[in-house]
């Protein structure tokens, strides 16, 4: 075996048997260093012949190319290696909970008046909004309800102390429908509007609080009537209640306001304990509305020989609880953490 | 409304069933709210008659029957009624019935060893106001094969109606069966109205001053008088009647005008004549009187109600409510019968006044027949002579019918079609017309004019009319037709609204919940939270604890934290959006919130932190941004209103306006609400803030380095730090950002604040000379307001 051979052996083995990058490190040095192993080699070739020197030197530089080789090899092992047993030093335990997040809940209404107002707004409904605090002008008289009219007697309303002006006492509405009178007067003929908004009736027990929500609609055109009454509460309820074949009843009823008027069911069955719409033979009263009375036009400002309109209202806790299976009135007002852990929606609900 | 189908019957000739009918009145506009039928009510029950009874042979108390039906059937009963004997008929409940009294559904079940095959029945169990003791008796005359509810005596089907107040016609039968045969759904029945015969002149003495107030308030009065009847129990009949329509039986005479007020819609008043003491005035009651009611209540009268008296004290209030004075009884002979027409509207006053409700009165104020006074009593007074005996008076008429003029409204075609949404056939609409009692007065090619009837208070206009042809023809038929859609612009208002629920969403994400609480709160809370304005008090509020108009969000979510505290929650974060009154009237839209306890939940990768003053600043500022105030045009101002912490508390504004509040809460408002520990809350009034969002431009995102610089500073413990920022900001153009990473008080008199500045030139790259420049500038600043840098 010549020197060369012995060289490649032993370089090799050492190669093969580090097992660290130091030590790998420092081998690389024995073999390519100044002093090295195959420096001295190199040096070696110096005494030769030149026709020595060809054959040797060519041996000494495959040697040299092989170990090169090796040791990158060898290099790139034990880096992977390292690795792997730095990574493994890291482990975490990743079955522990993660920080904690804290985020509130939305009340469901503030949810179902945003899914209201965008049904509304897309028929070109705008937005209108009225005092809580109104006058008994605008909250009876103008509506069609003169003194002692008995419908005033159905509305407890609640008066405010000792304030009074020429438009009679100060009270807290009783409905959203004077809004229609302050939108008449702003905006005149022919116009759209909706409003949501807090009403008060001097009334409480298990299915009634002295404040509730109300929603509200107006249309006032040269040709409206009811057909397109019936149209809009109709195709409203279907996309409200996201039911495409939800049966709708209008059915006449009385308001001072409107004339004609009507009430409107929708169908409805108990399915496993809940109600379910659209189907079944039972009504459910969702809505009150009509042909605007000529009287609310004049106080309006509108000519009612020219305009029409129709006007609509629906409560909106009624509509709530419906669509999403509240049970109870009260628990609307309660600001109750388990209520609204069960009815409330995320910040980022839709 | 309760009444049963066979009541109906009196004034509809119909083939149509209960259903049938059912729809039809709520098509019309009477909703059926509801119908009890009594072939359900009483599904699984039947008639037995008791074959043998013997005695239990375990109990001494209970026997053991064999029962049999009308086919033959037998079936063993266990029983503990004394009465159970051989040859009773009864009512067995068999298993699947369901008991009325309990609701339970019964079952075969052994008693004592001994398998019973059902149950017999009490009236009690039956839920049947009746007397008789142990199990039910069924007079022996009865087959086997009648049905329970018959021999029970209430085999009908009972309707309830809801009337609408504008529909005074329809509190009567007659009114009901008109429109019922409108719709087509049978034929009206004309009642026999030929007066009676009178016997005797009316001798009592009436007085009636023909004022113009007291023909205002009752304009025309009949009265009759008849003698010697018998006020005893009444007939089978009416009870029954009045029974299946919910009213109880008080005697004959009572029960009589209940039944013609029910049928006809004609309230009367009926006077024991013996009891009456002198004349009979008519006259407006005294200042200070008072009147004790047949049910035995006193009330206190005011001079504008009308009574009826006699010679010592008012018998009546008229149109509302009779007195016990003059109340009929068993002993009752002669009677006086009132059958008047009263101004709805003064007797809605008096009732709503007195706080009284009355059959008599709803009809009143809701309208009825203006021509029934003599028709009415006429009527009644058949049903008295019929049923009581007696020989009647003659009419006596006080005042004069004020309603000669029929009223005539025209109808236009193009009017119901502009409503209706399409022609219709006019002869079919002047028939439909012509079936609720109007009558063509006249016509051209536009349309008609017809006469109202007496009975119809509430057809005026045009409009009403083109109900009634609407609401007969039905509105199933009416088609539905799209709006244009097309002519959409910008709702300003919407997007207002619109942002409020996004600012609302933020909070939430801050973890704050929302909820929506009254808009009136106490007196006591009102007052603590009154901040230089006047609250504003309802007059008629629920409770005290409702009373107040909130002038501010917070007493509302302070008290549902008071409560979730109470419930053994550790933490509250609430908010509400809504409005808060002052002064007179003014109404403006808050956000409020609190937060209580801890911020984050317990955790093994966070400490735990307490809520305080600035999370509440940062909820304000977030809102802010939301809104997109600009923040270098805000400041913090170190005060609040005084429901807040005097030196813990703060006010963010914008130039003038104030824009938030924020802070812990003051103690003696923690004390008021019974809150232990810090709690601190905030509110921005949204009114204040920016309605439209600025839009900026935008240079195509080229950036270039910026230069930061840190600033350790010495300062007074006093110094607002938040002034300091503000001031730095307005040092040099250059300075896009300033904040404090770092405050501790070195001692009590000095803190040391670490500020960092970021500056940049933003269309530039920024010169290293030009931020030593500015770093002079602010050291200078502070030097100037008496702050120093730190040494290293």
């Amino acid at each position: 075996m010549s020197e060369l051979s012995k060289l490649q052996a032993s370089c090799l083995f050492e190669i093969e048997d580090c097992d660290n990058l130091k030590k790998l490190e420092m081998l690389r040095s024995a073999i390519f260093g100044k002093d090295g192993r195959l420096s001295g080699a190199m040096k070696e070739l110096r005494n030769l012949s030149d026709e020595q020197k060809r054959r040797h030197g060519s041996e000494v530089n495959e040697l040299k190319s092989l170990l090169i080789e090796r040791l990158d090899e060898k290099f790139r092992k034990l880096e992977i290696e390292e690795l792997d047993r730095k990574l493994a030093s890291e482990a975490m335990d990743v079955s522990m909970p993660p920080r904690p997040e804290r985020f509130g809940k939305l009340h469901p209404l503030t949810i179902v008046e945003e899914e209201v107002s965008d049904i509304l707004s897309s028929y070109g409904f705008f937005f209108a909004d009225g005092p809580d605090i109104e006058e008994e002008y605008f909250n009876f008289t103008a509506l069609n309800m003169p003194d002692h009219h008995p419908a005033r007697t159905m509305h407890d309303t609640f008066y405010i102390h000792n304030l009074a002006n020429e438009n009679g006492r100060k009270l807290l509405r009783t409905h959203t429908s004077p809004v229609q009178i302050h939108a008449m007067l702003a905006h005149g003929a022919p116009c759209r509007f909706f409003s949501i908004g807090r009403v008060y009736r001097s009334d409480y027990d298990a299915t009634h609080t002295p404040m509730f929500n109300q929603i509200e609609g107006l249309m006032i055109d040269e040709r409206v009537g009811f057909p397109h009454l019936k149209w809009i509460i109709s195709d409203f309820l279907r996309k409200f209640f996201e039911v495409k074949n939800l049966r709708i009843r209008f059915r006449p009823s009385f308001f001072p306001f409107t004339e004609p008027s009507a009430e409107v069911d929708m169908n409805y069955e108990i399915k496993n304990g809940r109600m379910a719409f659209g189907v079944g033979e039972k009504w459910l009263e969702v809505c009150g509305c009509g042909v605007v009375h000529p009287n609310v036009l004049k106080s309006g400002n509108v000519d009612n020989d020219k305009y029409q309109g129709v006007a609509f209202g629906f409560g909106l806790e009624r509509l709530t609880s419906l669509k999403y299976g509240i049970p109870d009135l009260r628990g609307y007002f309660e600001a109750d953490e388990a209520w609204l852990n069960v009815f409330g929606f995320s910040h980022y609900a839709r | 409304m309760r009444f049963s189908f066979s009541w109906l019957k009196h004034y509809l000739a119909t083939e149509l069933s209960v259903q049938e009918i059912a729809e039809k009145l709520t098509a019309v506009g009477l909703e059926v709210e509801h119908i009890e039928d009594p072939l359900e009510k009483f599904k699984n029950f039947k008639l037995v008659q008791i074959k043998n009874a013997q005695k239990h042979p375990e109990a001494d108390q209970l026997k053991v029957c064999v029962v049999v039906d009308m086919n033959g059937n037998e079936n063993n009963i266990v029983c503990g009624a004394a009465n159970a004997r051989e040859g009773l008929k009864t009512v067995l409940a068999m298993p699947g019935a369901v008991i009325p009294k309990t609701g339970e559904l019964l079952r075969k079940r052994k008693i004592r060893g001994i398998v019973s095959e059902g149950m017999m029945c009490s009236c009690e169990e039956l839920a049947i106001p009746d007397k008789q003791i142990g199990i039910i008796e069924i007079h022996p005359s009865v087959e086997l094969s009648a049905s329970v509810a018959e021999a029970l005596g209430c085999g009908d089907e009972i309707f309830d109606v809801s009337i609408t107040p504008n529909r005074g016609d329809c509190f009567s039968l007659k009114g009901i069966a008109r429109d019922l045969a409108a719709t087509g759904a049978g034929k009206f029945i004309v009642a026999d109205e030929t007066p009676c015969k009178p016997s005797f002149p009316f001798s009592l003495n009436i007085k009636y001053k023909n004022s113009e107030s007291i023909r205002g308030y009752a304009p025309l009065i009949a009265f009759r008088t008849i003698h010697g009847i018998k006020n005893g129990e009444s007939p089978k009949w009416l009870t029954s009647f009045l029974k299946l329509a919910g009213m109880n039986s008080i005697s004959s005479i009572v029960d009589l005008s209940n039944f013609w007020m029910m049928d006809s819609g004609r309230p009367t008043h009926i006077y024991d004549l013996n009891k009456i003491k002198g004349s009979f005035h008519i006259r407006f009651a005294n200042v200070r009187e008072t009147f004790t009611d047949i049910k035995g209540v006193e009330h206190k009268l005011l001079p504008d109600m009308l009574v009826a008296a006699d010679d010592e004290s008012p018998l009546c209030l008229m149109g509302v409510m009779g007195g016990k004075k003059t109340a009929c009884n068993s002993e009752t002979t002669d009677i006086l019968i009132e059958s008047a027409l009263f101004n709805r509207i003064f007797i809605s006053r008096a009732g709503a006044l007195l706080n009284l409700t009355s059959d008599s009165r709803t009809r009143f104020e809701r309208g009825i027949d203006l021509t029934s006074c003599v028709s009415g009593l006429e009527g009644l007074t058949r049903l008295i002579l019929e049923n009581c005996g007696g020989e009647a008076s003659e009419v006596r008429l006080v005042g004069e019918s004020p309603f000669d003029n029929e009223r005539r409204v025209f109808l236009r075609k193009s009017k119901l079609q502009k409503i209706g949404g399409r022609s219709q056939d006019w002869d079919s609409v002047k028939n439909i017309l012509q079936k609720l009692g109007l009558r063509e007065y006249e016509s051209n090619a536009s349309g008609s004019l017809f006469c109202v009837p007496s009975w119809r208070a509430d057809l005026n206009i045009e409009e009403d009319l083109v109900e009634e042809v609407l609401r007969i023809a039905g509105y199933e038929g009416i088609p539905a037709e799209s709006i244009d859609m097309s002519a959409l612009g910008r709702d300003k208002l919407l997007k207002r609204k619109r942002r409020i629920v996004e600012a609302k969403r933020l909070l939430a994400s801050r973890g704050l919940s929302e909820v929506v609480t009254y808009s009136f709160t106490s007196q006591r809370y009102a007052d603590a939270f009154e901040n230089e304005k006047k609250n504003i008090h309802l007059m008629n509020p629920i409770s005290v604890d409702l009373g107040v108009m909130r002038p501010s969000l917070l007493p509302a979510l302070l008290q549902s934290a008071t409560r979730l505290l109470s419930r053994g929650s550790a933490s509250v974060g609430l908010f509400e959006c809504g409005n808060i009154f002052y002064n007179s009237c003014e109404q403006k839209t808050n956000i409020a919130g609190v937060r209580l306890g801890m911020v984050s939940a317990r955790s093994w990768a966070e400490k735990m932190r307490q809520a305080d003053v600035f999370d509440v600043k940062g909820d304000v500022l977030a809102v802010l941004d939301h809104y997109d105030v600009d923040d270098r045009s805000l400041s913090t101002e170190p005060f609040a209103p005084c429901y807040y912490h005097p030196s813990r508390s703060g006010t963010i504004v914008s130039g003038k306006k104030k824009l938030g509040y924020f802070g812990e809460l003051h103690p003696k408002i923690c004390k008021l609400f019974d809150i232990s520990g810090k709690i601190v809350c905030f509110e921005v009034m949204v009114d204040q803030l920016p309605s439209q969002k600025v839009k900026a431009s935008f240079d195509g995102g080229k950036v270039f380095p910026k230069i930061n610089r840190d600033f350790a500073f010495l300062f007074s413990a006093k110094t607002a730090i938040g002034n300091i920022i503000d001031a730095i900001y307005q040092l040099d153009p250059l300075i896009k950002k300033a904040i404090v990473f770092d405050y501790f008080d070195m001692n009590a008199s000095q803190k040391s604040i670490g500020i960092s500045v970021m500056l940049d030139a933003e269309t530039r790259t920024l010169e290293e000379e030009e931020a030593q420049v500015v770093s002079q500038k602010i050291i200078q600043y502070v030097e100037g307001v008496g702050g120093e840098l730190r040494k290293k």
